[in-house]
């Protein structure tokens, strides 16, 4: 007889109490078999975001998903910083999303840019948010359908929150915070980025730093080890918890992730924010390429 | 190992270096570059190993790294003449960053 005494933490297995670990909020996640069974309508919107939109959206999406292009949409075109207020409303708008919208990001280079577009979203106020878990990988290894039609969508008049600032860290964050026992930096680039062997991948010859290395006391934790490598899917949460908590990265602390131009610390700081469930967890999106190229700024190898 | 053959000749952006049977022409510029396809460059009409690169778009273009010249139809001295073109335009390249200031 099994008795499910709380969804997703404690099941009664043939009168023992088995322990099961769920994620700390569950509601940010949908998997490729929901939304193949639930597309986009009036409340629920699907949303592609890629690096690339040439290689990806533009080849072929899900049907229904409209397009955010980090590059373009995301980001001021001028300054580099993340859009204004204003500009993330216009895009919601252009996006047929309302601030009560249900919407479900998803994209390419393993959802590294849909969960930097998750944080605009968060830090912007939208609630009603998730990822679809694996993203353009998991769906294409499932030979799940692809279409090139984009959809018609109306446009809206979106309200946004004012910026949570908290989300956030800024330069002169992570130069307070290093030394400082109640903060952690979590370096989520690969061992040669970390150590200074390279500053970029030679496939980014665009986002190169003068100097190599990493910030001072910071923990090498890459992206790719909260994720299954077969599929792209997060792991399950008590492989996260040994994958951060024996480095120092613990629920009490004050945690900033990093890594080159702040997109795969964003997937992390969806894993530890939303997956492990953090209280303190900021995405640091000026990373390397900002404290790289900065006179005077500590730097170890 | 590719790293292993001999080098035939070398400029500042290529090795041109002697297969079993091929002559191999490397873009030293694509050093470390994965690999993601071998097909036929299109361009030049021989076999090439391919990667990407990404733009400050973040859009990704096929570059090809090393080119595979066949000995029953080429020699050394033909192999030079795309080894040089691809040394010019680097060069032209260069200098656009950063000229030489002897004038």
């Amino acid at each position: 007889m099994i008795f499910l005494l709380f969804l997703g933490k404690t099941i009664k297995y043939e009168n023992k109490s088995v322990q099961i670990m769920s994620y700390a909020h569950p509601e940010v996640l949908v998997d490729t078999e929901w939304v193949s069974q639930n597309p986009p309508n009036e409340n629920r919107k699907l949303v592609e975001v890629d690096y690339d939109p040439v290689n990806g959206y533009q080849k072929g999406h899900i049907n229904g998903a409209s397009l955010i292009w980090w590059k373009r949409d995301i980001n001021d075109p001028v300054t580099r910083d993340i859009i204004s207020k204003k500009e993330f409303e216009a895009l919601m708008s252009k996006n047929g999303i309302t601030a009560d919208t249900e919407v479900i990001l998803y994209g390419d280079f393993n959802n590294w840019f849909a969960a930097f577009v998750f944080w605009v979203f968060k830090i912007y106020g939208h609630e009603n948010l998730k990822i679809m878990n694996g993203g353009r990988k998991k769906w294409e290894l499932e030979s799940k359908d692809y279409t090139t039609d984009e959809p018609q969508i109306a446009s809206t008049k979106y309200i946004a929150q004012p910026p949570d600032e908290g989300l956030r860290a800024y330069l002169f964050d992570v130069s307070r915070g290093i030394g400082k026992e109640d903060t952690v930096m979590v370096d989520v680039r690969s061992p040669a980025e970390f150590t200074g062997t390279i500053t970029a991948p030679p496939e980014y010859p665009m986002e190169h730093a003068q100097r190599g290395g990493h910030i001072p006391d910071a923990n090498n934790i890459p992206w790719a080890t909260a994720v299954n490598d077969a599929d792209g899917t997060f792991k399950a949460v008590e492989e996260l918890r040994q994958n951060y908590e024996p480095k120092g990265v613990t629920p009490d602390k004050d945690v900033i992730c990093y890594c080159r131009i702040g997109e795969r610390s964003s997937h992390s700081w969806f894993v530890l924010k939303y997956l492990l469930g953090y209280p303190k967890v900021r995405n640091y999106d000026g990373s390397w390429t900002e404290w790289g190229n900065m006179i005077g700024n500590p730097v170890e190898k | 190992m590719l790293l292993d053959l001999p080098v035939l000749k070398k400029g500042s952006f290529y090795f041109i270096k002697d297969g079993e049977s091929d002559i191999i022409m490397e873009d030293k510029t694509k050093r470390g570059l994965e690999i993601k396809e071998t097909s036929i460059d299109e361009k030049i009409n021989v076999k090439a190993d391919k990667g990407m690169i990404h733009d400050m778009d973040g859009i990704g273009h096929w570059v090809p790294i090393r080119w595979y010249f066949p000995k029953d139809s080429y020699d050394l001295s033909k192999v030079e003449i795309h080894a040089e073109a691809m040394e010019k335009k680097y060069t032209k390249l260069r200098e656009l960053t950063c000229p030489d200031d002897d004038d």
